[in-house]
């Protein structure tokens, strides 16, 4: 399955690097603008369920890595030992300065809720999202805490080390 | 009954009555509150110390804040507080809430507890054993015979202070000051 999915997808799409790492799972790096289309190409492909939306802060070479996590679901109990499985990281690098992608929730619906983290994590924009309003945190933040610029220790020493205590 | 108690009960029935039926808030947070079933059920059986997990805040009168807690997870903490009726007790269990446990430096973690709600009492451990849950609950007791567990009296005396506390970390609290007091807020908006 995966040798094959790898000619089709080097065929069909133009600037797609895939890499296979094991039997049965492979890293598919793309363009920004063609993550949707490689998307539903691969989930079209058994690819079906976005297990995981991820992303990495490679300050140095002044870019955010956005990975995609893609499973298949497994129908029958032989599934598991067959060689049926998959497993496709699909990556993507975009800008650290203005970062903004395209969301993918009409192909995955359940991204929403991991677009919102990525973007209040990360501040990286999802064009499209329909609310793209803070999941976990309760503060502004200045910087997006896991941006690997925002200073933890000095934030900590100034938010909660400034707060007095009240008795004694 | 123990008899050599019978002279407290006459003396202050209420307070015995609230020592010996403590109604434990089943609020959970972070990882401690693995440990509050076991106690609860049958292994250590809590109802042995009169302890019984209630629904609501307002049948409670003992919080555990049973781990970590989150600024989210801090509002929450405050409004269920104002919540319980007096007499109220308050005990952190794990060291997160006492100090920040190994969550010291996160971004989103507060560090002291007592600074926002008062606590009555700690359990240090990360994370406590059950047993160390019915020791707290003992010193708790003696705490209560001898007045000094008087976390809701001291909300009330220095409530200013709390709520001060409480508005530094959160810009906007969505309810009013629980006693009359002169908020952050209230006196940017004069
Ligand atoms: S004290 Fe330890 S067990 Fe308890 S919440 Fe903190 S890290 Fe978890």
């Amino acid at each position: 399955m995966i040798p094959s999915l790898q000619k089709d997808l080097e065929a069909t799409f133009k600037g797609v690097e895939v890499t296979v790492v094991e039997d049965s799972r492979m890293s598919v790096l793309a363009p920004r603008d063609s993550i949707p289309v490689v998307l539903r190409y691969l989930k079209e492909s058994g690819l079906d369920h976005l297990a995981l939306l991820s992303c990495v802060d490679w300050i140095k070479e002044g870019k955010f890595e956005v990975v995609y996590v893609l499973t298949c679901y497994m129908r029958n109990d032989t599934d598991y030992t067959s060689d049926q499985r998959l497993h496709v990281l699909l990556k993507t690098e975009i800008p650290r300065e203005k970062p903004a992608l395209k969301s993918v929730i009409d192909i995955f619906e359940n991204a929403e809720p991991y677009e919102r983290e990525i973007h209040e994590l990360y501040g990286v924009h999802f064009d499209g999202h329909p609310r793209l309003i803070p999941l976990l945190l309760e503060r502004d933040y200045e910087i997006p805490p896991f941006r690997k610029d925002f200073d933890t220790r000095k934030y900590v020493e100034e938010t909660f080390g400034s707060i007095p205590p009240v008795e004694g | 009954m123990d008899r050599n108690q019978i002279a407290k009960w006459l003396k202050s029935p209420a307070k015995m009555a609230n020592k010996y039926s403590l109604h434990a808030v089943y609020f959970c947070t972070g990882c401690g509150i693995i440990e509050i079933p076991p106690v609860i059920t049958t292994r250590w059986d809590a109802e042995r110390f009169g302890i019984i997990p209630v629904a609501t805040p307002r049948q409670g009168n003992l919080f555990m804040i049973t781990g970590y807690v989150s600024l989210k997870t801090l509002k929450a903490i405050i409004r269920t507080y104002e919540q319980m009726p007096d007499p109220k007790y308050t005990v952190g269990f794990g060291s997160c809430p006492i100090n920040g446990g190994m969550y010291w430096d996160s971004y989103n973690t507060i560090k002291h507890l007592d600074r926002y709600i008062p606590v009555d009492g700690w359990i240090a451990g990360c994370m406590p054993r059950p047993e160390a849950v019915f020791i707290a609950i003992t010193h708790l007791w003696t705490l209560i015979d001898k007045g000094k567990a008087d976390g809701y009296l001291r909300y009330q005396e220095n409530y200013a202070a709390y709520r001060r506390n409480q508005e530094m970390l959160f810009a906007e609290l969505e309810w009013p000051p629980l006693y009359p007091c002169d908020s952050i807020a209230e006196e940017a908006r004069k």
